[in-house]
């Protein structure tokens, strides 16, 4: 029987264009994104069966020590943490997609990044990710241009938060020391159990929480500790 | 030219478009693309050739011209979204277009490097490298791992160099990353550009409206119509290009030439929304006259009558195989196309229904698709477009054949109450000869009683499509199902109206009046 | 390699000849950068190849005109012997006329012979207004062109070369239409255009009696040659000698030299070794595909709709209602091969099969409504069926660019595996890779 394929036989390593220093980035940028996502599945499978999370201080901390476990030995760059931002919005990417553990996971590759300061845009990525600058230590500067959800910046070890948007409830939440700017509002329960350190919002605050030490301003305006606010002693 | 035409367009498997002339020009850019036709600077290519080959320049040049043309954009379709993605982050038209021009750039030229043979690295070697050139040949220098003579560093570069330019289906965000990474060398050079009131030039031309024919700008609005999530992405997009549509002949009506009436981005959206959904012309129907006349000649044979058969086409003799019988058939005449009614559309714009100019309205879009339908067949389309018709929330536009006006008319939204005014529906329906009726609404008419003993006193067909299950609608359909010439939809995806609007208006078109 | 002996520029010498002076015309087509008239280029490849040609256009813009030239000069024989050649349509055409009939003083003597008509013994076939004939009779003329035999009373004439053209309206009005399976046996359709205001006014300048390709005393003796009753075989080569006398009369009154039966012969040999590149044979198998393609019902049929929600609907199989026949790449690469060789390329290459496709396509494809609702508003030069096959060859073909590679390692990959070696062919989104593995499947 005649080969209607005869024409093309040996053609297999025909000219399929040169391969670039663009292809290689993006190969290694896929490569990195793949790990980064199997640590974060890993996550999920360990911390959150039934697809289930609960937010409390013992969750947290071990999605945290599981977290770092996860992305040791990784070699990831900042731009690889917003790559892995983007693609938590796209359902097809991610199976499933749990804020909690997100902003755990998305913490922990900042806090061990190589760079001392990071910038994650994610004006774009549609969800609000909580838990965004869990434990930044000293020394390292997150900024984050978009909006972000609730819990962000707490447990804050000293590194500076920036917020170029809008956070929502318990920012700063137990922080210790260290900064956040939020340059436009927060919601409530700003600086639940804080000890030390600064927060100071651009825009509004909805309300304050439970505020042990450290200082709170208010469109440039110190309102902890004032008159208004005292220090809450648990 | 004649030796490096011929080869590029080989390599590029054969572009259709004309061959690229040779102009002198002060101007400090290499080469300018409108509407599909290059021209190269003879001027620049000289100045280039001092630091190389002239041949290997304007194949550089040409490699570049043709690769916008073949992949990056390709059409105005892509150039549209480009922009209007660019936009979305950066906010500015003026900067949107600099970011979308940019990116077709890199991307054009990194396809070039990648799947030609091309002097591309090399023209940009000699280049002038000074602000977003400078960036863009740093940026070319990590991606293609060619030295073209940029010093320097720049941050941005990591971010720019991760883009995935030639995965075409990732072009919506990439271009996103790409605007935001350069928006403040953007910001510097429009800067600079407002301080010294000199336009910063790309060498290689800049990329607007000018690059397509008036077809091609009709077919990419019309594809970035269906492609956007909503009215006011294309509403925008349209507003910033107003200027450079109406200076090239484009206007709503269509394209032509003279200035027109100023371009109503809402109006051209559901206009080429519309598009998408029409059905061909109808053809002129042929009928059969009822009278017999001899139409052909057919083979004889032994038992078939013999009172049909011509003796002069056989010879004069009765034998099978020789003598021909005629065939008879019945004549035809044109059909009565010309009795096709007119149409009247009644459209509900109260303010249960979606207002047209913030989101997309399929109940518009469904009044549009039949307009257009009756209009190609050079029929009359009237529009009644009420909300609370007593207390002046009404629009009454008389049957005419302006596209413009009709859709102007099916566009407006009142937002009130809603009643209908049947003193205004029996005027217009005297203004024609039995039209048809389409009536889009929600069926939440209070005076709908009276609407109801009106389609029953009426012999026009109507179509009417309302949106959602509700006590009213079936009021509706309990009041009229005795009548055949009204037939009743119920709509629950809003994305059927066109469809079925469709349907009715063929069935219509192909049936007797 | 193709040899540069001279042909190529006769043909080009007889194009310019007849745009010069007989069939005033405008450019409307450029290929390898020079432009030329669609329907006098492929009515001079239809002679030279030894197709079938539809004609369509407006009455009085030269649709017979230019096919009555071009056999002329390509065929060296005679206006008015190509006159009297012509079957005109209209529905009293019987096979008397248009074939053969009885010799009647034979036939009153109880003898019979056959007095063949001009139109089948001359190897340029003419038939004007085709969709005015009976539907029998254009299905006995194109039986015959395919075939090149002419049966009447049990005798036969075999042409050993064969060209047609055929006039009609436009197909979309409310006269008579072609039907499908004739309409499919033509190779291409061409529209013969107005030549423009200026143009016209020329034409109609013109004088109407001093016509350099008649002549009188050779159509008469041509008429005598047709009209005796020596054998067909005899006939030809006498035929072929008239026409050698008229080529020499021609190349001396108008300095044209036209070709000769051998001649013909040897051009179409060349024609047929000309090979084709790779793209041009991918692209073209990528266009097959499309137009032939069912994911659902397995290959495309006019009887079956195609289902909303298909995977495949950016794709041309969506948008057509039949399925391609097989005398499509027949036209296709015949039509290809001879541009090729009229503009002395090497090979076919994507840009002969992209400027010939159009014309193969035109006549042959069913189109959905909603792809001729979308499209046929829009500006064109072109009759909305050429113009519809224009667009969707340059939808394809941007199809190709894109994954042109990638195709052409599927198809080295579905040729090794063809010959036994365990490899999977490629995967892919567009239609060609389906059919590759249904090859491959076959025979495994």
């Amino acid at each position: 029987m005649k080969n209607p394929f005869e024409e093309f036989r040996g053609q297999s390593t025909r000219s399929k264009g040169k391969e670039l220093p663009l292809d290689r980035i993006l190969k290694a940028k896929e490569e990195t994104l793949n790990q980064i996502l199997k640590g974060y599945e890993n996550l999920l499978k360990n911390e959150a069966k039934d697809l289930v999370w609960l937010m409390q201080y013992s969750t947290v901390i071990k999605a945290y020590s599981i977290a770092e476990e996860a992305i040791k030995g990784i070699n990831y760059a900042a731009e690889d943490i917003e790559e892995f931002c983007y693609v938590l919005d796209k359902t097809d990417q991610v199976p499933y997609l749990i804020t909690g553990p997100a902003g755990v996971y998305i913490s922990a590759l900042c806090n061990h990044a190589e760079e001392e300061e990071i910038v994650l845009r994610l004006q774009d990525v549609g969800i609000k990710i909580n838990l965004l600058g869990y434990r930044l230590p000293e020394g390292k500067r997150l900024v984050i241009e978009g909006n972000v959800g609730d819990f962000t910046g707490i447990s804050l070890e000293g590194g500076e938060l920036v917020i170029e948007g809008s956070a929502k409830n318990y920012t700063g939440a137990g922080m210790k020391k260290g900064r956040i700017i939020v340059k436009q509002n927060v919601g409530f329960n700003t600086g639940h159990g804080m000890t030390g350190g600064e927060i100071l919002v651009g825009g509004r605050i909805k309300g304050l929480g439970k505020v042990v030490g450290g200082k709170i301003y208010e469109k440039g305006q110190l309102i902890f500790p004032s008159d208004d606010y005292r220090p809450y002693y648990f | 030219m004649k030796k490096v035409w011929p080869k590029v367009r080989r390599n590029h498997l054969f572009p259709q478009i004309p061959p690229p002339q040779l102009v002198e020009s002060d101007e400090e850019v290499a080469l300018e693309i409108k509407s599909k036709q290059m021209t190269i600077n003879v001027n620049f290519l000289q100045a280039l050739t001092e630091k190389m080959s002239p041949e290997d320049a304007l194949q550089a040049l040409l490699d570049h011209g043709i690769s916008h043309y073949m992949y990056c954009p390709w059409d105005f379709n892509t150039h549209l979204m480009l922009y209007s993605e660019a936009k979305k982050v950066l906010r500015d038209k003026r900067l949107a277009q600099k970011a979308a021009s940019y990116f077709m750039d890199v991307v054009a030229n990194t396809y070039c490097v990648k799947e030609r043979e091309t002097k591309i690295p090399e023209l940009y070697r000699h280049l002038p490298k000074e602000g977003i050139q400078r960036i863009l040949a740093l940026l070319y220098q990590v991606i293609w791992g060619i030295d073209l003579g940029a010093r320097g560093e720049e941050e941005s570069i990591k971010r720019l160099s991760r883009i995935p330019y030639l995965e075409k289906r990732l072009w919506k965000e990439s271009i996103k990353k790409f605007a935001k990474t350069l928006e403040e060398f953007l910001q510097k050079e429009m800067e600079s550009e407002q301080k010294s009131s000199k336009k910063a030039q790309n060498p290689l031309g800049e990329h607007s409206i000018e690059n397509y024919t008036l077809e091609e700008i009709d077919k990419g609005l019309r594809e970035f119509a269906s492609s956007v999530d909503d009215i006011t992405e294309f509403r925008e997009t349209v507003e910033d290009l107003k200027d450079e549509l109406a200076a090239m002949g484009y206007t709503v009506g269509g394209m032509g030439r003279g200035a027109g009436n100023p371009i109503d981005a809402d109006l051209l959206y559901y206009m080429k929304l519309a598009e998408n959904y029409t059905l061909p012309i109808k053809k002129l129907p042929m009928e059969k006259s009822g009278a017999l006349h001899p139409h052909s000649h057919s083979p004889w044979e032994v038992g078939k009558p013999v009172q049909d058969i011509d003796p002069w086409t056989s010879f004069g003799k009765i034998m099978p195989g020789l003598t021909q019988t005629w065939v008879r058939r019945e004549g035809e005449v044109f059909g009565e196309m010309e009795k096709i009614p007119d149409c009247l559309i009644i459209i509900d714009s109260s303010g249960s229904m979606t207002n047209p100019r913030e989101r997309l309205s399929y109940a518009v879009l469904g009044a549009a698709c039949a307009c257009n339908a009756y209009l190609k067949n050079s029929k009359r389309v009237a529009v009644y477009n009420f909300s609370d018709a007593f207390r002046g929330n009404k629009l009454i536009l008389d049957f005419c054949k302006e596209k413009e006006s009709i859709y102007w008319a099916i566009c407006r939204y009142f937002g009130g109450g809603t009643a209908i005014d049947l003193n205004d529906v029996m005027y217009l329906l005297k203004q024609s000869e039995k039209p048809d009726i389409f009536i889009i609404t929600d069926m939440q008419i209070t005076n709908l009683e009276k609407l109801i003993d009106f389609f029953n006193s009426i012999e026009n067909r109507v179509t009417a499509v309302h949106i959602g299950e509700n006590i009213y609608a079936a009021r509706f359909r309990e009041g009229l199902k005795q009548k055949n010439n009204v037939s009743l939809f119920l709509v629950k995806d809003k994305e059927d109206i066109p469809k079925i609007v469709l349907g009715k208006v063929r069935e219509y078109l192909s049936s007797p009046f | 390699m193709v040899l540069r002996d001279g042909y190529q520029e006769r043909v080009r010498r007889i194009y310019r000849f007849i745009s010069e002076n007989f069939y005033l015309n405008r450019p409307d087509l450029e290929v390898k950068g020079e432009k030329y008239n669609s329907a006098l280029l492929f009515g001079i490849l239809t002679a030279l190849y030894g197709g079938k040609e539809l004609i369509i256009g407006e009455p009085g813009l030269g649709k017979t005109t230019s096919a009555e030239y071009i056999s002329c000069l390509i065929y060296g024989i005679p206006l008015g012997v190509i006159w009297g050649s012509e079957v005109s349509g209209h529905p009293e055409q019987t096979e008397e006329k248009i074939v053969g009939r009885p010799d009647l003083g034979a036939l009153n003597q109880g003898k019979e012979v056959v007095v063949w008509s001009n139109f089948v013994q001359l190897p340029v076939k003419i038939v004007d207004e085709i969709n005015r004939l009976p539907e029998t009779k254009q299905s006995m003329i194109l039986d015959g062109v395919d075939r090149g035999n002419w049966e009447y009373l049990n005798e036969m004439i075999i042409n050993d070369e064969y060209a047609l053209f055929a006039t009609a309206n436009y197909q979309d009005r409310g006269t008579n239409t072609i039907i499908a399976p004739l309409v499919d046996r033509f190779d291409v359709m061409v529209e013969s255009r107005h030549p423009g205001p200026n143009l016209a006014f020329y034409i109609g300048r013109r004088s109407r009696f001093d016509n350099p390709l008649r002549h009188q005393e050779f159509e008469e003796r041509y008429h005598k040659l047709l009209r005796s009753q020596i054998p067909y075989k005899e006939k030809l080569q006498a035929l072929e000698e008239l026409s050698e006398a008229f080529r020499d009369y021609l190349k001396e009154k108008v300095g044209i030299e036209s070709l000769s039966k051998e001649e013909r012969f040897y051009i179409r040999k060349e024609m047929a070794q000309m090979p084709l590149d790779l793209d041009a044979n991918a692209f073209l198998r990528m266009v097959l595909a499309e137009l032939s393609f069912c994911h659902r019902y397995g290959q495309k049929r006019s009887v079956e709709g195609c289902p909303e929600g298909c995977h495949y609907t950016g794709y041309l199989c969506y948008h057509v209602k039949n399925c391609a026949s097989n005398r499509l790449p027949i036209s296709v690469i015949g039509y290809s091969q001879a541009l090729a060789w009229f503009l002395e390329d090497d090979e076919v290459d994507l840009e002969h099969v992209r400027t010939v496709l159009p014309f193969t396509l035109a006549h042959r494809i069913q189109w959905r409504d909603s792809y001729i609702s979308k499209k046929e508003g829009e500006g064109r030069n072109d009759p909305l069926q050429i113009y519809l096959a224009k667009e969707a060859t340059e939808e394809i073909f941007h199809r190709y660019t894109e994954q042109r590679d990638y195709l052409l390692d599927a198809l080295a990959i579905a040729s090794r595996a063809f010959e036994g070696e365990a490899v999977e062919p490629l995967d892919g989104d567009h239609p060609i890779y389906e059919e590759i593995k249904k090859e491959i499947a076959s025979l495994r």
